[in-house]
């Protein structure tokens, strides 16, 4: 760190081929979090988007190879354990959340309010956090994408017992338990799911923030009805995987312990 | 014993050309396996499904009777049936095992390649970040 100051958070930024946004991105939430170190992690992007993110102020943490959203986001997280950030944050690359969001996400663990606060799409505001003029209503997300999501949030309310709006959000904080369990597991084949699930599983608590989605400042979405239908099968059965090692880790644990 | 029950059934018994020839087939197979070891071409903890599968191919060319009952076992009549689809379980558990060495190598990969990234980003905060998409001016 050295000449960056003892920073307590950290903002990283994982993208892949976002050259198009990410400056602006980084430039925003260095203008409404400048207490914050901003990383970018490039997901082994061929487009510049290191050069921008560098030149907009960021650290940058280039992969050699697109090792895929999961990874990305972990090694972000490897990157705060390894620094020493007490708490940090992340959010995509492509301009669709808002900075003040993050602030919120980010006090909400700096508060002690959870361990893992996540900014949902879908959760509907109470009246205080709404901010006067705007709701959750610009996001408007395809059939199909609000069809896997519902399914997702149904199963994974059902598998945790806990009530999730929005199991896809890409916008989250956490603080320094979050980060030393998601630097050791993030990187499965479906990591929002995946990581919410391990959450839980390791007794750590989370809150969801309703968050406003902006329309994509640019870019393409890098979801087609094919890889939709991969995820969703993967998505299953990681939920099914994971019923599998929850009782595989509770059944020895009831019967030995003290 | 399981050789009388072959015997008694109306099993197609694998000539002893066949045998013959298994027999040397399984142990130039073991001694590729113990010669790729030998130039270290081979990691020995990867020998172990392989020895096995050489191993029980020599046993079934030595000892006819075990192939007819396990053919009798299976209810396939064609001994020549049976050894087939023994040979397809036993490669597709072969692969099997490859696909899990892939899965922890993949693994692996990941995990340096993420360490390379953060290691790198380290030195080079006052740098440019030498990334492999050097931009062209535009």
């Amino acid at each position: 760190m050295g000449d960056r100051g003892h920073a307590e958070v950290l903002l990283f930024i994982p993208a892949f081929n976002e050259a198009e946004t990410v400056a602006d991105v980084v430039r925003a939430v260095r203008a409404e979090l400048p207490e914050a170190n901003v990383l970018v992690v490039s997901d082994g992007s061929t487009d510049g988007t290191a050069h921008r993110a560098h030149q907009a102020g960021a650290s940058v943490a280039s992969l050699p190879f697109n090792l895929g959203i999961g990874a990305a986001i972990q090694t972000g997280y490897l990157y705060a354990l390894r620094h020493g950030y007490r708490f940090c944050a992340h959010l995509d690359a492509d301009g669709q959340h808002r900075p003040e969001d993050v602030r919120r996400l980010l006090d909400a663990v700096r508060e002690g309010r959870c361990d893992l606060a996540i900014g949902s799409r879908y959760k509907t505001p109470s009246t205080d956090e709404l901010v006067a003029g705007e709701g959750s209503s610009h996001y408007v997300p395809t059939f199909l994408r609000r069809m896997g999501t519902a399914l997702f949030r149904q199963m994974l309310s059902f598998v945790t017992r806990h009530r999730f709006t929005d199991t896809t959000s890409g916008l989250r904080a956490a603080n320094r338990q979050a980060i030393e369990l998601f630097a050791s597991e993030y990187a499965g084949d479906y990591p929002e799911l995946e990581s919410l699930h391990s959450l839980v599983r390791n007794g750590l608590t989370f809150e969801e923030i309703p968050v406003v989605m902006l329309p994509r400042a640019g870019g393409r979405s890098k979801f087609n009805p094919i890889n939709s239908a991969f995820f969703i099968f993967k998505g299953l059965l990681v939920l099914f995987v994971g019923v599998l090692r929850r009782r595989e880790a509770s059944g020895p644990g009831s019967g030995s312990g003290p | 014993m399981s050789a009388l029950i072959a015997e008694s059934q109306p099993v197609v018994n694998v000539s002893s050309q066949t045998r013959v020839l298994a027999v040397i087939v399984a142990i130039l197979f073991l001694a590729l396996i113990l010669d790729l070891v030998r130039r270290r071409k081979l990691q020995e903890r990867y020998t172990v499904v392989w020895f096995l599968a050489g191993l029980a191919l020599l046993v079934l060319a030595v000892v006819p009777g075990v192939l007819g009952w396990l053919a009798e076992r299976a209810g396939i009549s064609d001994t020549n049936a049976a050894l087939f689809s023994i040979t397809l379980v036993v490669a597709g558990l072969l692969l099997l095992n490859l696909t899990v060495v892939v899965s922890k190598q993949a693994e692996q990969i990941t995990r340096l390649s993420q360490e390379l990234a953060i290691l790198r980003s380290r030195g080079e905060e006052e740098e440019e970040p030498a990334d492999e998409e050097r931009v062209p001016a535009p």
